[in-house]
């Protein structure tokens, strides 16, 4: 099937790359879908306990998932979007150990509440496109 | 390193998104080689001298670095 040029904002490369990027952003979406779901049902408490771990389990499955979605994507890119791609990652892992290690700093500390740790991993999935679009616009 | 991509390519009347095709990689890549932004690896190098039909050593330079 190949994919409309209006997508090619979403995507770029071969016509493989951009069936599996659109791939691994689908699984993304259904995964972070349902993360959200999940943590709305544990803090309202919609649930008996034992459901609620099953959509833990279920949440985690999708995760593994986008996981394996991501892998085939850099595995059949070329050489170019894979050094992208992984440069993005250091950046997306630098931002998230550099930023969770000071804001444990800052928990321990008590300038901050350690339960919204969960930023640090919002800024990471901020810092990946962000990332990718640095690449794309360094290699153009 | 230089390389002389983009004469070779204009010499047969390619396009980048030609070029790219025979090579199976993206149009970027092929930009971002012809533009000296971007070496590519060994098994690729060899392949785009195989497209050009033409031993490596002229269509990489590796005397003239960045």
């Amino acid at each position: 099937m190949k994919l409309p040029d209006s997508l090619g904002f979403l995507c770029s490369g071969s016509e493989r790359d951009r069936r599996n990027q659109l791939r691994v952003a689908l699984w993304s979406l259904v995964w972070a879908f349902s993360f959200l779901a999940i943590t709305l049902v544990i803090k309202k408490n919609w649930l008996p306990y034992g459901v609620t771990i099953v959509g833990v389990f279920g949440t985690s499955i999708l995760g593994i998932v986008t996981i394996l979605a991501h892998r085939r994507f850099l595995r059949e890119t070329d050489e170019l979007q894979r050094k992208i791609e992984v440069e993005a990652l250091a950046l997306a892992f630098g931002v998230g150990l550099v930023g969770g290690l000071t804001y444990w700093l800052l928990a321990v500390r008590g300038g901050v509440p350690a339960k919204d740790f969960i930023y640090v991993f919002a800024a990471m999935i901020i810092t990946h496109p962000i990332g990718v679009l640095m690449g794309r616009r360094k290699y153009s | 390193m230089k390389n002389r991509l983009k004469v070779l390519r204009a010499e047969r009347d390619w396009t980048q998104a030609d070029l790219a095709q025979r090579l199976d990689v993206s149009r970027q890549t092929v930009n971002a080689i012809e533009k000296g932004k971007y070496d590519p690896s060994l098994p690729l190098a060899f392949r785009i001298s195989r497209v050009f039909e033409m031993p490596i050593e002229q269509v990489f330079d590796p005397e003239e670095g960045e």
